[in-house]
C-alpha cells in the first residue's frame, strides 16, 4: 500500500483544530511553570490559543477542501460552525477567571481541558468518516466529564460528573455499536462511501436494509445524548446543576453544536437516501427525527415551567431549544430543502449561542461563591439593585422566547421557514405553540427582576471578565436581531458545502 | 468458516447484555463494566464485518475504541475514586444530592 | 414603487427612536424635567412631521406613496419597505397625536413617587411610539410581524410596573395572550410568503390581482380559510372580539393612565387595521365567507361590552368594556365589505382612540385626586371644578355618539354600510342600533355617578384644580372631536381612493357575491 506524502494529507486545513490540540498540550506543560496565584496568565494564554484558531479559521473558510485522505473535510459548514465554537469558547475562559478564583477551584488544567474539548468539537464538525466522528465525539465528552467534576471534592459537582460520564459512556457505546452495523452493511466507514453503497444496499437484498435501519437508528440514540434530545435528557438538568457555572454554559452550547455537526454530516451526506417504503420521496430519518423534536419542544418546555433554579430551568431550555434545531433537521429530510435547513440549523445554532451564553453569564454573575444564588428567587428586586445587568437578562430572556429584533427571533424565524418550506406543518404549528409556552418562564425571570420588589439581598458586583463576556454576548444577540444579513451572508453557500461533498 | 450473520449475533446478544446491565445495575463500577461490555460487542461486529468485506476499516476503527475505551476508564475510575472518597459509597442510587 | 430615497414616512418613523437614544444618555436624578421635556418634545414633533405626510399626500391615488425600501435580508425576500395609502394614514396621525397626550397626562402622575424609574418609564413610551407607527406603516409582513411583537414588550413593562396591586398578573396575561395569538400569524406569514416568494404585501397583492397567486379557497376550513384564520385571531384578540376579550379589562384596571389611553387609543386598532390591510386582500374570499360569523362575533361583542359595562362600578373597568362595544362596530363595519363600512370602520378607530383615550384621561385625572377607582366615591365633581366638568361632558357625549361630535359621523357611516351591505344587512344594523343607546345609558350613568348630585363629601369639595399639564392634555383631545364631528369630509376623503381600490379588489375576487358599493352620505 502506498504511503500519502505529507503533501497529500493537506494538513494547512486542519490547522484550526489541529493547533488548539496541540496548544492545549503544550499549555499543560507551560502551566507548571506558573504560579498558582497568577493562574490567569494560563487564561490568556488559552485565550491566545482561541484566537489564534479563530483567525486559521477564517482564513481556510473560504477555501474548502479535504484533509487526511478525505477523513477531514474543511468547508463553510465546518467553518461556520467552527466560529461558534471557538468564540463559545473564548467566551467560557472570560467566565471562567474570576468564576475560578473566587470559588477556589483555580487550576491550570482547566484551561487545558476546555482547549481540547473545543478542537474535539472542531474536529467533529470536519468529521468525514465515522471512525473519525467517535474519535472526536470522545475527545469532546472526555475532558467535559472531568470539568464537570471540577469542583470536586464538593459532593454535587462530583455527582454530575460521574452522571455525566456514565451515560455519556453509555451513548457512545451506542454511537460505535450503530457504526459498527453501518459499516457491515456498506463495507466502509467514509461518508461519501456510505451514500454509494445505501444506493446499493437498497436495491439489493433486505438484511443490509435492516441494519442500516439499525444502525442509524443507534447513531441518532448516541448523538442525541449528546444534544440532550428527549428520550435521551435525563441527565441534563442533573449535570448542568452540579457542574460549574461556566462548563456549564460551554456544554449547553458546545456539545450541542459538535452533536449536530455531526449529526447533519451522517444524515445528509451519508444517509439522504435512506428510505424506509420504496419510491418514497423523503428520508426514512425524517419521522424519526419529527417525532424526537416534538416530543422534545413539548417536554422541555412544559417541565421547564415548574423549575425554580435558573440553572435547571436554562437546562430544559436548552433541551427545548436543541428540539428547535431538530425540527431544522428534519425539515432537511425533504429534498430541495435541505440546503435551507442545515443553514437555518447553522443560524439557529450562532443565535442560542450568544443568547444561552449570555443567560449563563448573568445567572453566573449573581451566583455566591459558595454555589448557592442560582434560584429565581435570587432575581427579585435585581431591576432595581443592578438595572443594566438586569436589563440585559431581559433581552436574553426575551430573545431565548423569540421576540424579534434578537437573535432569537431570527433564529426561530430561518428554522420556521425552513420546516414549512419542507411541509411540516403540524410539526411547525407544534414549534410556534411551544414558543408561547417558553414565554411562560422566560417572562417569569423578567417579572422577578423588575415587578417583583426584591427582599433577598442584593447581589455582588459583576466581575470584570465576567462584564466584559454579557456584554459580548449582548452585542451579539443585537446585532444579530438587528442586521441579521451579517449573518445569513455568512452562512451563504454552507449547505451547497455540505451537499457538493462527495468526492 | 462461521458466518458474519452468527458473529453480529453475538455481538447483538452482548450489546442487549451491557445495555441491560448499565439500566439494572447500581454499582458504579458494574454499570461501567457493562458500557465496556457494550464497546466491547461493537468491537466484535466491527471485526467480523471487516472479515466479511475483507477490508481493514473495521480494523482501523476497533483500535481506536480500544485506545478511547482504556481513556475512559482513565477518567471513569478516577470519578468513581474521588465520589467513594466523598460518600464512603459507589451506589447510584445514593447519588441524590442534584433532584430529578 | 421602487424607492431608495429617504422619506418623510421613514422620518416620522424613527423621530421617537432618536429621542429615545438622547434620553438614554440623560442622568435620571439631575435631570428629571429635561426628560419628561425631551419626551414630550419628540412626541409633538412626531405629530407635526406626520401631519406633513398628509400634506404631502396625494388623496386621488389609491396606492402607496411616499415609498422607501431597503433590502434587509435579500435572500429571504424581506425587506425594510415603508409607506402610506388612505388605509393607514389616518392612524399613523392618530398614534402621534395620542402620544403627547399620554406623556402630557404622565407629567404630574403619582406613579413615579411610588415606583420611581421615570426615565425608564419614557424610555418605553418612545419606544412604543416607534413600534406603533411602524406597525402602520411597513408593507413588509415579515417587518410587520416585528414591530407588531415589539410593541408587545413596552406595553407590558408599563403595566407591569407602574400598574395597580395586580399588575404583575395583568401584565403577564397581556403579554401571553398576544404572543399565543400573534405566533399562528408568523406561520400564515412565513406560508404566504414562500409561496409568493416574497414578503411585500403590494407585490403579493398585486400577484393576486393577476391571477400568479392564489390560496385555494372551498369552505371555510380550506387552505385560504386557515390562513385567513392565522391572521384572523392574532388580530381579533388585540382588538378584542368577543370571546377573545378577557385581558382587555384587566389591562387596562391595572394600566398607569398613560397606558390605559395607549392600549385604548392606538394598540387596539392595530387589530382592526391588521384585518383591514392584511386579511381583506390577501384572502378575498375567505373574508367574504368569514364575514358573517366574525359580523355575529362582532355585534355580541357591542352588545355584550355594552351590557357588562353597565354593570361595573369601577371606572376603568366601565370604560374598558366600553372598547369592547365600540370597537365592535368597527369590526361590524369592516366586515360589511363596502366602501361605506369600510371608511365608517376607519374613521370610527380614530374617533374611538380620541374618545376613549379622552375618558382615560379624566378617569386618571379623578383616580389621581381621590386614590379610587370606584364611582360611589364620587359625585357632585361638577359643582366643585365646573370646567373639568363640562370637558368630561363633552368626551362621555362623543363617545355616546351625539350627533355634531365625532363619534356620531363613523357610528352614522358604519350603520349606512351595514345596511347596504349584501353580506350583512338590516338584522346586523338593528342589533348595531341597539349598542347605540346602550352605550348612552351605561354613558350617562356613569356621569350622574360621579359628576352631578350634591356635593356632600368633604374630599370631593377640596378636589385640587387641574394643574397646566392635564389641561394642556385635554384640549387636543377637544380639538379633535370637533373637529372630526363638524368637518369629516377632508377624512373621507383621504380614505376613498384607497378604499374603493381594496374594495373593488375584494369585488373583483368574488365574482358571485355581488358586494355593492354604497355611495357616501354628502
Amino acid at each position: 500500500m502506498q504511503l500519502p506524502s505529507l503533501s497529500e494529507l493537506n494538513l494547512g486545513l486542519t490547522v484550526p483544530a489541529l493547533s488548539l490540540a496541540l496548544w492545549a498540550c503544550i499549555l499543560l506543560v507551560i502551566d507548571l511553570f506558573i504560579p498558582r496565584d497568577r493562574k490567569s496568565v494560563t487564561a490568556w494564554l488559552a485565550a491566545g490559543g482561541v484566537v489564534f484558531a479563530f483567525i486559521a479559521n477564517l482564513l481556510v473558510y473560504r477555501d474548502p477542501g479535504v484533509a487526511f485522505m478525505g477523513l477531514f473535510v474543511a468547508d463553510e459548514f465546518a467553518g461556520f460552525l467552527n466560529i461558534v465554537v471557538l468564540l463559545t469558547a473564548f467566551i467560557a475562559i472570560l467566565m471562567s477567571v474570576d468564576y475560578l478564583k473566587r470559588t477556589g477551584i483555580e487550576r491550570g488544567e482547566y484551561y487545558v481541558l476546555l482547549l481540547m474539548t473545543t478542537s474535539g468539537i472542531m474536529f467533529m464538525n470536519s468529521a468525514n468518516d465515522l471512525a473519525v466522528v467517535f474519535i472526536a465525539l470522545e475527545l469532546l465528552s472526555i475532558p467535559l466529564y472531568v470539568l464537570a467534576a471540577f469542583r470536586a471534592p464538593e459532593e454535587r459537582s462530583e455527582e454530575a460528573g460521574l452522571k455525566y460520564f456514565i451515560l455519556g459512556a453509555f451513548a457512545s457505546a451506542f454511537f460505535v455499536f450503530g457504526a459498527a452495523l453501518i459499516y457491515g452493511a456498506t463495507g466502509s466507514s467514509s461518508l461519501p462511501v456510505i451514500v454509494d453503497a445505501v444506493g446499493r444496499a437498497l436495491a439489493g437484498e433486505g438484511s443490509s436494509l435492516l441494519l442500516l435501519l439499525m444502525g442509524s437508528g443507534l447513531i441518532l440514540a448516541g448523538l442525541g445524548f449528546k444534544v440532550a434530545v428527549v428520550p435521551f435528557h435525563m441527565w441534563t438538568p442533573d449535570v448542568y446543576e452540579g457542574a460549574p457555572t461556566p462548563v456549564t454554559a460551554f456544554m449547553s452550547v458546545g456539545a450541542k453544536v459538535g452533536g449536530f455537526a455531526a449529526l447533519l454530516r451522517i444524515l445528509l451526506v451519508a444517509l439522504p437516501a435512506l428510505t424506509v417504503a420504496e419510491g418514497d420521496a423523503v428520508a426514512g430519518w425524517q419521522t424519526a427525527t419529527w417525532v424526537v423534536a416534538a416530543l422534545t419542544l413539548i417536554l422541555g418546555n412544559i417541565v421547564a415551567i415548574s423549575q425554580t433554579n435558573i440553572k435547571r430551568l436554562l437546562a430544559y431550555s436548552s433541551i427545548a431549544h436543541a428540539g428547535y434545531v431538530l425540527m431544522a433537521v428534519a425539515a432537511a429530510g425533504t429534498p430541495g430543502v435541505s440546503d435551507q435547513a442545515t443553514r437555518a440549523a447553522l443560524i439557529y445554532l450562532m443565535a442560542y449561542m450568544f443568547t444561552n451564553l449570555g443567560a449563563f453569564a448573568v445567572a453566573m454573575a449573581i451566583e455566591k461563591d459558595d454555589g448557592s444564588g442560582t434560584s429565581l428567587d435570587d432575581f427579585k428586586g435585581l431591576g432595581r439593585s443592578r438595572p443594566l445587568l438586569a436589563a440585559i437578562m431581559a433581552v436574553f430572556m426575551l430573545s431565548l422566547t423569540g421576540i424579534p429584533l434578537t437573535a432569537g427571533f431570527v433564529g426561530k424565524w430561518v428554522v420556521f421557514q425552513a420546516t414549512i418550506e419542507a411541509g411540516l406543518y403540524t410539526l411547525a404549528v407544534i414549534g410556534v405553540l411551544t414558543s408561547v409556552i417558553s414565554a411562560f418562564y422566560y417572562v417569569r425571570v423578567i417579572v422577578n427582576m423588575f415587578l417583583e420588589d426584591g427582599e433577598g439581598d442584593p447581589a455582588a458586583a459583576a466581575t470584570p471578565y465576567v462584564q466584559w463576556a454579557i456584554y459580548l454576548t449582548f452585542a451579539g444577540t443585537l446585532v444579530l436581531g438587528i442586521i441579521p444579513s451579517l449573518v445569513t451572508n455568512l452562512s451563504g453557500p454552507v449547505a451547497l458545502a455540505v451537499a457538493s461533498l462527495v468526492p | 468458516m462461521v458466518q458474519t450473520e452468527m458473529y453480529v449475533m453475538l455481538a447483538v446478544v452482548l450489546f442487549v447484555l451491557g445495555t441491560l446491565g448499565v439500566l439494572l445495575r447500581r454499582n458504579a463500577i458494574l454499570v461501567f463494566m457493562s458500557v465496556e461490555l457494550m464497546l466491547n460487542a461493537a468491537n466484535l461486529a466491527l471485526v467480523a464485518f471487516a472479515r466479511q468485506w475483507g477490508n481493514v476499516d473495521g480494523h482501523l476503527f476497533v483500535f481506536f475504541v480500544i485506545t478511547v475505551a482504556a481513556a475512559e476508564v482513565a477518567i471513569g475510575l478516577a470519578l468513581i475514586v474521588a465520589i467513594f472518597r466523598s460518600k464512603k459509597s459507589i451506589n447510584i442510587d445514593e447519588l441524590h444530592q442534584l433532584k430529578g | 414603487m421602487e424607492a431608495t430615497g429617504l422619506s418623510l414616512v421613514t422620518v416620522v418613523l424613527f423621530l421617537p427612536l432618536i429621542g429615545f437614544a438622547i434620553m438614554l444618555f440623560m442622568n435620571e436624578r439631575t435631570q428629571a424635567g429635561a426628560i419628561r421635556w425631551t419626551a414630550l418634545g419628540f412626541s409633538v414633533l412626531t405629530f407635526l412631521l406626520s401631519l406633513g405626510l398628509w400634506a404631502l399626500y396625494n388623496p386621488d391615488d389609491p396606492g402607496l406613496q411616499l415609498v422607501q425600501r431597503i433590502n434587509w435580508l435579500p435572500d429571504y425576500g424581506i425587506s425594510y419597505y415603508v409607506g402610506v395609502d388612505g388605509l393607514s394614514l389616518l392612524l399613523v396621525i392618530l398614534t402621534t397625536f395620542i402620544m403627547p397626550v399620554a406623556i402630557l397626562a404622565s407629567f404630574r402622575s403619582h406613579i413615579f413617587e411610588e415606583r420611581g424609574r421615570e426615565k425608564l418609564y419614557y424610555l418605553f413610551m418612545m419606544l412604543l411610539e416607534w413600534a406603533m407607527i411602524g406597525v402602520f406603516v411597513v408593507q413588509d409582513l415579515v417587518i410587520f410581524y416585528v414591530f407588531w411583537e415589539v410593541t408587545l414588550v413596552p406595553m407590558y413593562f408599563l403595566i407591569g410596573i407602574w400598574g395597580a396591586e395586580q399588575r404583575i398578573y395583568a401584565a403577564v396575561k397581556f403579554f401571553l395572550y398576544t404572543m399565543a395569538g400573534s405566533i399562528l400569524m408568523l406561520l400564515a406569514i412565513l406560508y404566504v410568503g414562500i409561496n409568493a416568494g416574497t414578503f411585500a404585501l403590494p407585490e403579493i397583492i398585486a400577484a393576486i390581482q393577476t391571477g400568479a397567486l392564489s390560496f385555494p379557497f372551498d369552505g371555510l376550513f380550506s387552505t385560504q380559510g386557515l390562513l385567513f384564520l392565522g391572521f384572523l385571531i392574532a388580530f381579533a384578540i388585540k382588538v378584542p372580539i368577543w370571546p377573545l376579550h378577557s385581558w382587555l379589562p384587566d389591562a387596562h384596571v391595572q394600566a398607569p393612565t398613560a397606558g390605559s389611553i395607549i392600549l385604548a387609543g392606538v394598540l387596539l386598532k392595530m387589530g382592526t387595521y391588521g384585518i383591514v390591510r392584511f386579511c381583506l386582500p390577501l384572502f378575498p374570499e375567505a373574508s367574504v365567507a368569514w364575514a358573517p360569523t366574525i359580523a355575529t362575533l362582532g355585534v355580541i361583542g357591542i352588545i355584550y361590552g355594552a351590557w357588562v359595562s353597565y354593570a361595573q362600578r369601577d371606572m376603568k373597568k366601565l370604560v374598558a368594556y366600553s372598547s369592547v362595544s365600540h370597537l365592535g362596530f368597527v369590526v361590524v363595519g369592516i366586515f360589511a365589505l363596502n366602501a361605506a363600512g369600510i371608511e365608517g370602520g376607519i374613521l370610527q378607530m380614530v374617533n374611538h382612540g380620541v374618545s376613549t383615550g379622552g375618558l382615560f384621561l379624566i378617569v386618571g385625572m379623578l383616580y389621581e385626586r381621590r386614590h379610587t377607582k370606584a364611582m360611589e366615591a364620587f359625585g357632585g365633581v361638577w359643582k366643585a371644578l365646573p370646567l373639568f366638568g363640562a370637558v368630561s361632558l363633552v368626551i362621555v357625549l362623543s363617545s355616546m355618539g351625539l350627533p355634531g361630535l365625532n363619534s356620531f359621523v363613523g357610528e352614522f357611516t358604519i350603520l349606512m354600510g351595514t345596511l347596504g351591505s349584501n353580506i350583512l344587512g338590516f338584522v346586523f344594523a338593528l342589533f348595531a342600533t341597539l349598542g347605540v343607546i346602550l352605550a348612552a345609558v351605561y354613558m350617562l350613568y356613569f356621569y350622574q355617578k360621579v359628576y352631578m348630585g350634591e356635593l356632600d363629601k368633604e374630599e370631593i369639595r377640596n378636589l385640587e384644580p387641574l394643574h397646566w399639564s392635564e389641561k394642556a392634555a385635554l384640549v387636543p383631545v377637544l380639538i379633535a372631536i370637533f373637529l372630526i364631528g363638524l368637518q369629516p369630509a377632508p377624512f373621507f376623503r383621504s380614505m376613498d381612493a384607497s378604499v374603493d381600490a381594496l374594495v373593488r379588489h375584494v369585488d373583483e375576487s368574488v365574482p358571485e357575491v355581488v358586494v355593492g358599493n354604497l355611495q357616501m352620505p354628502e
